[in-house]
């Protein structure tokens, strides 16, 4: 990681930067007034150009602009408006005030970005900002080979354009990394303000307009530039702008309520991954292509992040299709509930505790909401209540996908010749009907008494004669599941005998402290507030009078007297 | 992506276990600004050697929850052949379906989305009374548990009163 080498480095912190560059900015401008106070100052300058034309130099341009500048006459009425324009040109064209200038435009956004941050996010959590400074070294580092490795630019003007473009468009890229971390902190807590969300909406659409405009940007001035220059900075738009999108689109699912898991949030979700990610791709493709450079530092490192995307994007379509597959084989084998059915049970969904309207069932007849089914099922193929398993009893074709093998084989020589090539089986495999049939005869062949029936259950946990031999052995054996055998191993039947515990009723011990000794230790519920500061009161003080009646128990039981507090 | 029908489902626990909590068990986010994280305060079986000692411990839940199971760490030095000695908890309802390295469990007990918080809590009051000794996540604590029960219950009855705050005997 560049970010880590880097925080060893002494970056000054904002003030002490803004202050530095403020300083050079009037130093700069001090600088200027007084050059251009001299009436002759544009002469002079004029000089010193063409004795440095005579070196070959980079500076032909600027050189042409002094001389096509209209030779104003100093000595006329000088106002405030005049004197201001003729500084600023003097400072364009001076190399020294040019990069104060500069600088000082890079602190207004870095100053412009913190009060940003200021207002719309606070202060950042440890996980954002370590998330932003890595965001932000890599999109140096990728910049910088893009600058020097890819375009190769060769003078000063071009490298300062490209520069600024990949700036702005940075800046754009933090924001809306911000936002989106932002974003997923706030779905998964229930108490925010409004206003909180009212700001983060403001930014991104802030974020949308700018990363549009930045595109209008490069169609004004890219384009003539050629279609590859139009290319690579549309690119970086699009990604900005489909990361923004994204983000959006989340809070509008969120906001009608659509359940995360449901079909429009997934394709949604799918859609806008599997683009930006076919984006970047062809971006890189695109750098690789343009540079036409087959070995270099840049072409290594470019190859390297075409790996990474291409495998982000398999990984993305692989569990796509797996979970196209498992909705396929879902609606083929479990109809869902009639109506009746989900009417006459009362109970919520178990995997969300929420209530359901439509549900799908299961062959051993419990019900759950579609999407949470879904979710589950991509994990581990049961019935999240009994556990039985839901490959098993299918019809004939077999189901495609949960139980299967997935070899992914990634051949790294088919891009490069160096790359490695590896493969990965990942094994979920049940045992087929045959394998069963076989375990259990071997199993019944040493415990002609097991009954059969248990027997397959337990083989099809364990997937193994051997483990299930144990099992018996053990007497762990588990009885076929006909009941729902969710154990919630209850611990009131698990602990031995209690030897006599006096459940200790209330003398009033003389310990107590104040205001709790009416509290019976079992009974710490409490109202369940609605707002966050006093649910979160109430769990404290539960929790005091929690210790506190044990520690008065505890004493009592021991016939000790309580100590001193302190 | 899963965020919000987990926070959802948090809520819903936590109101559950607050409304109408088991006998001795509290749970709750301390912070609500992040509702993953939650500390349990448990009390020690009667009857057993951890008899009336509180037990704080904290769960972290995972984006995805309930599809994953949370994490249990107690927050108060324990002594038991199925805590770590840093704290961490190790039983069976907190592994997921599919890592079970040793074949040890039989998936009926592992994690799934019907199981809650409530019951992991009283699952590992049930630990307490009845340590598992064939999965040692602390070995001497396994040993002593088999071949020395009197020194095992001196040590846990310092522990009980350690969380209690009150001094050695």
């Amino acid at each position: 990681m560049p970010g880590t080498l880097v925080d060893r480095l002494p970056l000054p912190n904002l003030k002490v930067y803004t202050a530095g560059s403020v300083l050079l900015l009037s130093i700069a401008v001090y600088h200027a007034t007084i050059v251009t106070s001299d009436p002759n100052w544009r002469a002079n300058i004029t000089l010193q150009r063409q004795e440095a034309l005579a070196e070959p130099d980079g500076e032909a341009q600027l050189v042409d602009q002094a001389e096509v500048m209209p030779a104003l006459n100093l000595n006329a009425t000088r106002n405030l408006n005049e004197r201001m324009v003729v500084i600023i040109t003097f400072m364009m064209q001076e190399p020294l005030c040019m990069w104060t200038l500069i600088n000082i435009a890079y602190c207004f956004l870095a100053v412009f970005g913190f009060l940003i941050q200021r207002v719309v996010f606070g202060q950042l959590r440890v996980s954002e900002a370590q998330r932003v400074k890595d965001k932000f070294w890599n999109y140096v580092f990728y910049k910088f080979i893009f600058i020097f490795g890819v375009i190769n630019v060769q003078y000063m003007d071009e490298v300062m354009l490209w520069c600024s473009w990949f700036t702005l468009v940075g800046f754009l890229h933090l924001m809306g990394q911000l936002c989106k971390d932002r974003f997923e902190y706030l779905a998964s807590s229930p108490n925010t303000a409004r206003w909180v969300h009212v700001r983060l909406v403001g930014l991104l659409l802030g974020i949308l307009a700018a990363s549009t405009a930045l595109l209008g940007v490069a169609v004004a001035w890219g384009l003539p530039a050629g279609k590859d220059t139009f290319a690579f900075m549309a690119a970086e738009c699009l990604l900005v702008l489909m990361s923004v999108l994204h983000v959006g689109a989340r809070y509008v699912l969120q906001q009608r309520g659509a359940d995360a898991a449901g079909a429009l949030a997934y394709y949604t979700h799918l859609g806008f991954d599997s683009a930006s990610l076919v984006l970047e791709l062809m971006h890189v493709v695109h750098m690789v292509v343009y540079s036409n450079m087959l070995v270099s530092m840049a072409s290594l490192v470019l190859l390297m992040q075409l790996r990474h995307l291409l495998h982000e994007l398999q990984a993305r379509l692989r569990r796509h299709r797996l979970y196209t597959s498992l909705a396929d084989h879902m609606s083929r084998n479990y109809p869902m509930a009639s109506k009746e059915e989900v009417e006459k049970n009362q109970d919520n969904c178990a995997i969300c505790w929420e209530p359901m309207k439509e549900a799908r069932k299961l062959p051993c007849s419990h019900l759950f909401h579609n999407s949470c089914l879904c979710q589950w099922v991509q994990q581990d193929a049961s019935c999240p209540t009994c556990r039985r398993g839901l490959a098993h009893g299918a019809p004939p074709p077999p189901p495609p996908t949960p139980p299967h093998n997935h070899l992914f084989h990634f051949d790294g020589s088919r891009y490069v010749s160096w790359l490695p090539s590896f493969s990965v089986e990942v094994t979920r495999a049940r045992p087929s009907a045959a394998q069963l049939d076989a375990m259990v005869a071997q199993v019944l062949g040493m415990f002609p008494q097991a009954d059969p029936a248990a027997l397959r259950a337990d083989l099809l946990l364990t997937r193994s004669a051997h483990l299930t031999l144990d099992n018996i052995l053990e007497g762990r054996l588990q009885p076929p599941a006909e009941a729902p055998t969710v154990r919630p191993i209850s611990p009131l039947e698990a602990p031995p005998a209690p030897e006599p515990a006096p459940p200790a009723p209330e003398p009033a011990p003389p310990a107590a402290e104040p205001g709790l000794d009416n509290l019976d230790v079992g009974s710490t519920s409490a109202i369940f507030s609605r707002n966050a500061p006093e649910r979160e009161q109430n769990l404290r003080r539960r929790k005091e009078m929690l210790v506190a009646a044990a520690r008065r128990r505890y004493l009592e039981r021991r016939g000790e007297a309580a100590p001193p507090r302190s | 992506m899963m965020a919000g029908s987990a926070l959802r489902r948090l809520m819903a626990e936590y109101k559950q276990l607050t409304v109408n909590p088991p006998e001795g068990i509290i749970a709750g986010p301390i912070n609500e600004d992040n509702f993953f994280e939650w500390e349990a305060f448990i009390t020690g079986p009667e009857g057993t050697c951890f008899e009336g000692g509180i037990f704080p411990a904290k769960l972290v839940f995972p984006p995805d929850y309930p599809l994953s199971p949370p994490k249990m760490q107690f927050l108060c030095e324990m002594f038991h052949p199925n805590i770590y000695a840093d704290g961490r908890v190790c039983i069976s309802i907190l592994h997921a379906p599919g890592d079970d390295p040793m074949g040890y469990e039989t998936s009926a007990e592992r994690w799934s989305p019907v199981q809650s918080v409530e019951k992991i809590l009283l699952s590992v009051v049930s630990m307490l009374a009845e340590p598992n000794d064939e999965s040692g996540a602390n070995v001497d604590a396994a040993k002593m548990w088999r071949e020395d029960r009197e020194q095992f219950n001196k040590i846990a009855e310092e522990i009980v009163r350690k969380t209690l705050d009150l001094p050695p005997p």
